[in-house]
């Protein structure tokens, strides 16, 4: 249903500012998104001809290690990726919007935080205080310690700026700043404590990774993560009303708070679960949609299919050059990230400053 | 009669081969001190590729690198297409070494070597998967023989050794218990001086100077790492000044590989001068 919200976007408009078409425009970010998942399907350390890829997914060539390299390797690696992109470089569209502030991340409300204090207690705790936990969990141990970590944060710092039924954005940010700070002193304190072994775990996390992605990774994150997706776009049109300020919201016929409370909400579990399949990845969330933004305009209709599609094609064509850059050995995702976007948006801003 | 020669000859290089090939497996080496006995036991040629913390001997540097040992990549290991991934039970993460095993890599994990016992049950397991047991004996028990020597020099007295680690940006950290560190100086029959503290901790600089300790030993993680200027209460130290200290490559001390009694030798010798001072106050 929600796909007829997409359907009625403004297609084929060149607006006066000089800015691309969105109809084209859209349908470039999707050409590009499907090519880089061609590239990201045919990269890798394992050697793997586009012929012999061909062969295996057509099921004429019997090669148990190719067929493992791409269907339980490479695929989920896309899949998660562009999920994971798609879902930071959109909620990080919603909180710019919340906020009506540029520089507002996912980061800010507390998930990345959260997220990994309850991640690095489980690598520098799972032997002793935790060991409980672990024997629960197993494998999933870190993951759903990290989801509830990141989504937790979130909830706990909407609680503290809710008074009266009403939620106030400016609270949440200042109780975003003081929960981000509390849980980075907790994070230091286990730092402190960890062992040389733990510390290499913990530092290896928090630079994110794609690269032990499988199926499992998919199908527990995956229900989060589309949830988020979906119920973005029922958000645009109060956002827009947003920018026009909080009060106008109201007169536009929007419920304010709902607004607010779904926009936290969304953004806290689906960062929550990206977070806790794939560690900690910087810059898509805030720098997509300011593209987006600088290129299309700032109509959340456009904004956020368009990141959605933008976030997702950047981290899987990010995590390309990871895995091959220094082959056989592979890169952290947040490392590639910070690498090619930081540069990248600097550009931007000088070529914007200097026109 | 001259093609019966030929079959021979042929059949005779083919054998050769195939025997050259059961007894060198390809094997990628995800640790350090691992890759030193593989060196050391002249079975480099089977090396396919090595992980970050393989770094001597100089000419390991032009293999292929996999990455660090706790974040193996599957597919990077996968590409060198070896027969064995030989590792300690410290690789990770658990997925990628499962999936190797799956698409046909023997994954031998080695127990983590802590005492020169460990290290040569280490050489003899790594002797019998390169199929050179012979060459590992012989290196066991020169190892022994040396390893022996060491305990009846040093074995006297007690010495309270501080154990520092100089590594990058993290300035210098003290070696507590449960560390290489603490393992080596336990080897030795030495105390360790920080032995309050667990794991490795940034130096408190006035810790330093309390512990005042017999004897000090530095590892760096590269050579000319650490710097005596920057550390003041260091050469305020007793044993600094009289010359009681030793600073050394952290992977030749804190390996516990193949150059485990070169390790030793050399601590030991710092050690014996704490003996003959001792001696000479009394």
């Amino acid at each position: 249903m929600y796909w007829l919200k997409w359907a009625g976007l403004p297609v084929m408009v060149i607006d006066g500012a000089g800015r691309l078409a969105k109809g084209p425009a859209l349908l470039m970010i999707l050409g590009a998104a499907f090519a880089v998942s061609v590239v990201s399907v045919s990269s890798g350390a394992y050697p793997l001809s586009t012929a012999d890829i061909l062969a295996v997914w057509m099921g004429d060539l019997d090669d148990e290690v190719a067929s493992m390299v791409l269907f339980d390797v490479r695929l989920p690696r896309l899949v998660l990726g562009f999920l994971v992109g798609a879902v930071l470089a959109v909620s990080g569209a919603i909180l710019q919007g919340l906020f009506r502030n540029p520089l507002a991340d996912p980061g800010l409300i507390g998930v990345s935080a959260g997220a990994s204090l309850a991640a690095i207690a489980v690598i520098v705790l799972g032997g002793t205080w935790l060991g409980g936990w672990l024997d629960l969990a197993g494998v999933w141990a870190l993951p759903i310690a990290a989801f509830f970590g990141g989504s937790g944060t979130v909830l706990l710092a909407w609680r503290i700026a809710r008074r009266a039924g009403q939620t106030s954005v400016a609270t949440l940010l200042l109780a975003g700043i003081a929960i981000n700070a509390i849980a980075g002193a907790g994070t230091g304190l286990l730092t402190f404590y960890s062992s040389d072994e733990e510390l290499r775990s913990l530092t290896f996390w928090t630079m994110g990774s794609l690269g032990h992605a499988s199926w499992d990774d998919v199908a527990m994150a995956a229900p989060w993560l589309l949830l988020s997706l979906c119920a973005a776009p029922f958000l645009a049109r109060p956002l827009d009303a947003f920018l026009l300020g909080e009060q106008v919201v109201g007169h536009l016929g929007y419920n304010t708070d709902w607004t607010k409370r779904a926009a936290i909400l969304i953004a806290g579990l689906g960062v929550g679960a990206a977070v806790a399949v794939s560690g900690l990845i910087g810059f898509v969330g805030l720098v997509v949609p300011h593209l987006v933004r600088q290129t299309l305009g700032a109509g959340h209709r456009i904004v956020l299919p368009a990141s959605a599609l933008a976030g997702g094609t950047l981290l899987v064509g990010a995590d390309c050059l990871a895995r091959v850059v220094v082959a056989p050995a592979e890169l952290p995702i947040g490392l590639m990230m910070a690498l090619i976007g930081g540069p990248f948006f600097l550009l931007l801003l000088l070529r914007t400053r200097i026109a | 009669m001259r093609m019966r020669v030929v079959v021979a000859v042929c059949a005779a290089c083919f054998f050769g081969l195939t025997l050259a090939e059961a007894a060198e497996p390809r094997i990628v080496s995800a640790d350090g001190s691992i890759t030193e006995t593989v060196y050391a036991l002249g079975a480099a040629g089977s090396l396919a590729g090595v992980d970050t913390t393989s770094n001597y001997p100089p000419e390991v540097r032009s293999l292929p690198r996999v990455g660090y040992l706790r974040a193996l990549p599957f597919e990077g290991v996968l590409a060198l297409r070896p027969d064995v991934l030989l590792t300690t039970v410290e690789a990770a993460p658990d997925k990628t070494l499962e999936r190797l095993k799956r698409s046909g890599v023997e994954v031998i994990q080695l127990p983590v070597a802590r005492s020169p016992e460990d290290t040569m049950a280490r050489i003899r397991e790594i002797g019998r998967v390169l199929g050179k047991d012979a060459q590992a004996e012989a290196m066991v028990a020169d190892m022994q023989q040396r390893v022996e020597r060491i305990g009846a020099v040093a074995g006297n007295s007690p010495v309270r050794v501080l154990f520092l680690m100089a590594a990058g940006n993290h300035g210098v950290m003290i070696a507590g218990r449960d560390t290489a560190a603490d393992a080596l100086l336990q080897a030795l029959g030495a105390s360790n001086a920080m032995d309050e503290v667990s794991g490795y901790k940034p130096a408190n600089r006035e810790a330093l100077l309390a512990s005042w300790p017999d004897a000090i030993v530095i590892a760096e993680s590269r050579p000319g790492q650490f710097d005596i200027a920057e550390w003041p209460q260091l050469a305020a130290l007793d044993a600094w000044k009289k010359g009681r200290h030793y600073v050394g490559d952290s992977m030749l001390l804190l390996g516990f590989g193949p150059r485990l009694p070169q390790a030793m030798e050399e601590v030991a010798g710092v050690l014996a001068k704490v003996g003959r001072v001792a001696r000479n106050g009394h």
